[in-house]
């Protein structure tokens, strides 16, 4: 993360909140890059990761008033767009593929030719998976935090990163015989 | 040997103590394979955390702009709509107030369609605000295009909405003709910002 533009949020934050343009360009320009990456590692689409950044500043320039400077700035965006691509994920429905296809073709554990690398095997988890692994394991998010986001349990938040681990140790070729 | 499950592993990650942790890491310290497991998940987690950072392949900022606009002028005009019926009584008391003794009944008559004819488009502008609030906008992306018809329309609705507050100061005469051409056209303009608003949502299929 850009630690000077970062530091360039904070201190138009004042000038965003009384809706000044140059100032909202500046915390968007400071923000731009984390909240494009995040939404992208969670939803299936450049198109729908874009669409999500642009909700997410919408209910940022909205909601600034209401930042009370409690959390970081960046926590606060960021809790908007991790909200903003669950929600995504949710009204997309989009379908688990990878559970569809290890049901039916499971890797074995000679396929060492089919190693991938950790952007595919990434890619091809599940939405949900994912944006657990994301959130718990990049973003830092406790499950208790995903759980709430998601409005799921704490167990399924759990089940869901030890579910995605497994897959991603086998793609990856990280299995060790017992 | 029964060596720990994903689950576990990552519990034992986990900072707090939840029951049944310490046991896992008392084993994962004295068992080979599972420490190994643990390293591994480590390193993983480190490589997730290490990819690159994903960039955006067009700048969005100038819709964001455009709906941050087009947000704070709709909050304006729920605030001015709310006004708008107040307006209108404040009208209708005019024509009750202003009937003379010898006012004919036919001007009386006409006064009062006049009113009615006011209270109608007021209640079409809130209907065709609430229509506009239907579609969320402010939860909604917009392409280029429409953000930029929507604003201009937006701005319209907001020079008419500044006309209408100066209504209440003029003479008396002139008060009613001219709170009835605004508020036409603001209905005229709210028609038009939900065909926008409209065709975008079908569009993305909403």
């Amino acid at each position: 993360m850009d630690l000077f533009r970062l530091a360039d949020a904070d201190a138009v934050l004042p000038r965003v909140k009384a809706g000044d343009p140059a100032a909202q360009e500046a915390l968007y320009r400071a923000f731009e890059a984390p909240v494009y990456n995040l939404a992208r590692r969670i939803c299936r689409t450049t198109e729908d990761a874009e669409d999500v950044l642009q909700e997410t500043f919408l209910e940022v320039f909205r909601s600034i008033g209401r930042y009370r400077g409690d959390g970081s700035l960046w926590g606060w965006v960021r809790t908007i767009a991790s909200s903003k691509a669950l929600m995504r994920l949710r009204r997309n429905k989009y379908r688990d593929t990878d559970e569809l296809q290890d049901d039916i073709t499971p890797l074995r554990r000679e396929d060492t030719a089919l190693r991938m690398d950790l952007e595919t095997a990434l890619e091809r988890l599940s939405e949900t998976s994912r944006a657990v692994v994301w959130l718990h394991d990049v973003e830092g998010y406790t499950h208790e935090e995903i759980a709430g986001m998601m409005e799921k349990t704490v167990s399924f938040s759990k089940s869901q990163l030890a579910r995605a681990h497994t897959r991603l140790r086998r793609w990856l070729g990280e299995e060790v015989p017992a | 040997m029964t060596h720990l499950t994903m689950e576990q592993l990552l519990a034992v990650r986990e900072p707090g103590l939840e029951p049944g942790v310490a046991g896992w890491r008392n084993h994962a310290s004295a068992c080979d394979l599972c420490r190994a497991e643990l390293e591994r998940l480590d390193q993983r987690v480190a490589r997730l955390r290490a990819l690159p950072a994903l960039q955006p392949s067009r700048n969005r900022f100038a819709e964001v702009r455009a709906g941050a606009r087009a947000g704070r002028r709709r909050r304006q005009w729920m605030v001015f709509s709310a006004g708008g019926i107040a307006v209108a009584a404040s009208l209708a008391l005019a024509v009750v107030l202003t009937r003379g003794p010898g006012e004919s009944a036919d001007g009386t008559a006409q006064q009062m369609a006049e009113q009615q004819e006011l209270d109608s488009i007021i209640a079409s502008s809130r209907s065709l605000e609430g229509t506009i609030q239907a579609y969320n906008p402010d939860q909604r992306v917009t392409d280029g295009r429409t953000a930029s018809v929507a604003a201009s329309l937006e701005d319209r609705l907001a020079r008419v909405d500044d006309q209408l507050q100066l209504v209440d100061m003029m003479d008396q005469s002139m008060r009613k003709d001219a709170a009835l051409r605004l508020w036409r056209e603001r209905v005229g303009l709210l028609n038009a910002l939900v065909d926008v608003r409209a065709t975008r949502a079908r569009a993305v299929g909403f």
